[in-house]
């Protein structure tokens, strides 16, 4: 049983874009009859919100990059199904919110018509995972896979105070971001390292890169995000994105489980994999590269 | 920081830091408390943060720009600053 779609927003008072938030979220309560969050109420007594956390995925509305709905989300435990950054919405559709508090015409205009889009895109993708879920018996998210990836990996590891740190033996290659590649054929498997996900801690949500997207090398291919930050995926290979790991969408926590197993992000279809190979390390060179990374920086 | 090179290049080598645009920065400091690797440093005299130490960052992470709540954080170009990385490796030697 999907869970329901609740709201929770940037409360945004004493800022045009979180006023904007506001009203993207006001128009989706209102109008599309989804249940919202107050972010005041939910952080002085979360436990008003216990029982509909529960019952709940949460569409995280953000004003700007302080990310505080976000990062109220992760506090409150909210499982986080989509989320917006106001300020990039802003930007894409080029509209300029001014100083004043009180939305322009324009800016109300945009406000209805994104809750428009938003509650479309939560009824596919409720339909979307609906459909997945019934089709696979263990209920876990589909991941279409093109390649042939080991199915068991022998690591190398090692310890800095409480944190453990494996690497990957075999084919896999990595960039000094901390993002890896395994390549088969023309076809790559790309995900993060250890350092990526334990310098984040809990990751609590996954905004895949598009399919059919061109990336470059050292492009972004999508991002993770923490409470503390925001992790963009630096594309270790240049290629078109073919598959995304569709289960951290619902299930992000899997980049913490094994980043390198069920946590993997994307596959590319390769551009030119000898030229990207040269600015790439080996297994044993990313080791080393790490230990000393680690030893310098606390995560 | 120990790093002294980027894919075998010398770091100082690479222009990749962040810009701070002083009209819109209102020096909440978000950026230098995320920041691990001290690329910035605090001016509290003048209120005024500054990119003290741009060869500490991390080439292409652009993660203190995603806590900046005003934007007033950007960076260079990656796809010209991978150009010249790929140019300074051939001249280097890595």
């Amino acid at each position: 049983m999907m869970k329901r779609w609740g709201i929770l927003p940037c409360n945004g008072l004493d800022k045009p874009a979180g006023q904007l938030a506001r009203e993207i979220a006001l128009y989706l309560a209102q109008d599309q009859a989804k249940t919202l969050a107050c972010p005041v109420f939910l952080h002085s007594a979360p436990s008003v919100y216990a029982k509909v956390k529960e019952e709940t995925q949460w569409l995280v509305l953000d004003g700007c990059n302080t990310r505080c709905a976000s990062k109220l989300a992760a506090e409150a435990g909210f499982a986080v199904g989509k989320k917006i950054n106001v300020s990039e919405l802003t930007e894409k559709e080029n509209l300029k919110l001014g100083r004043s508090l009180r939305l322009e015409p324009e800016a109300l205009a945009l406000a209805k018509r994104s809750a428009l889009d938003l509650a479309a895109a939560l009824f596919t993708a409720r339909t979307d995972r609906e459909e997945k879920t019934a089709a696979i018996p263990d209920g876990k998210g589909q991941t279409d896979s093109g390649v042939d990836f080991p199915a068991s990996i022998t690591y190398t590891e090692f310890r800095q105070d409480k944190f453990r740190f494996r690497v990957p033996q075999g084919e896999f290659f990595f960039n000094e971001n901390d993002c890896w590649v395994w390549v088969q054929g023309q076809r790559a498997r790309v995900g993060v390292s250890d350092y990526v996900q334990q310098s984040l801690s809990d990751i609590i949500f996954f905004s895949a890169p598009e399919l059919g997207a061109e990336v470059e090398q050292f492009g972004v291919l999508g991002s993770l995000e923490s409470s503390k930050a925001v992790f963009e995926v630096i594309a270790p290979v240049a290629g078109k994105v073919v598959a995304v790991n569709e289960e951290l969408e619902g299930s992000p926590e899997r980049v913490n489980e094994n980043p390198y197993e069920q946590g993997w992000i994307a596959e590319v279809e390769l551009t030119d994999w000898e030229t990207d190979r040269e600015l790439l390390l080996d297994a044993g060179q990313y080791l080393e590269y790490l230990k000393n990374k680690v030893a310098d920086f606390h995560v | 920081m120990s790093e002294t090179t980027f894919m075998g290049v010398t770091r100082a080598k690479i222009p990749w830091a962040p810009v701070i645009d002083y009209e819109k920065c209102t020096f909440c400091l978000e950026c230098d408390k995320f920041c691990p690797h001290k690329v910035y440093e605090v001016n509290r005299e003048e209120r005024r943060l500054v990119v003290a130490h741009p060869e500490h960052c991390v080439v292409f992470c652009r993660a203190c720009s995603k806590t900046c709540g005003p934007d007033a954080l950007s960076f260079p170009n990656k796809t010209e600053v991978t150009d010249l990385i790929k140019r300074l490796r051939k001249e280097e030697g890595a």
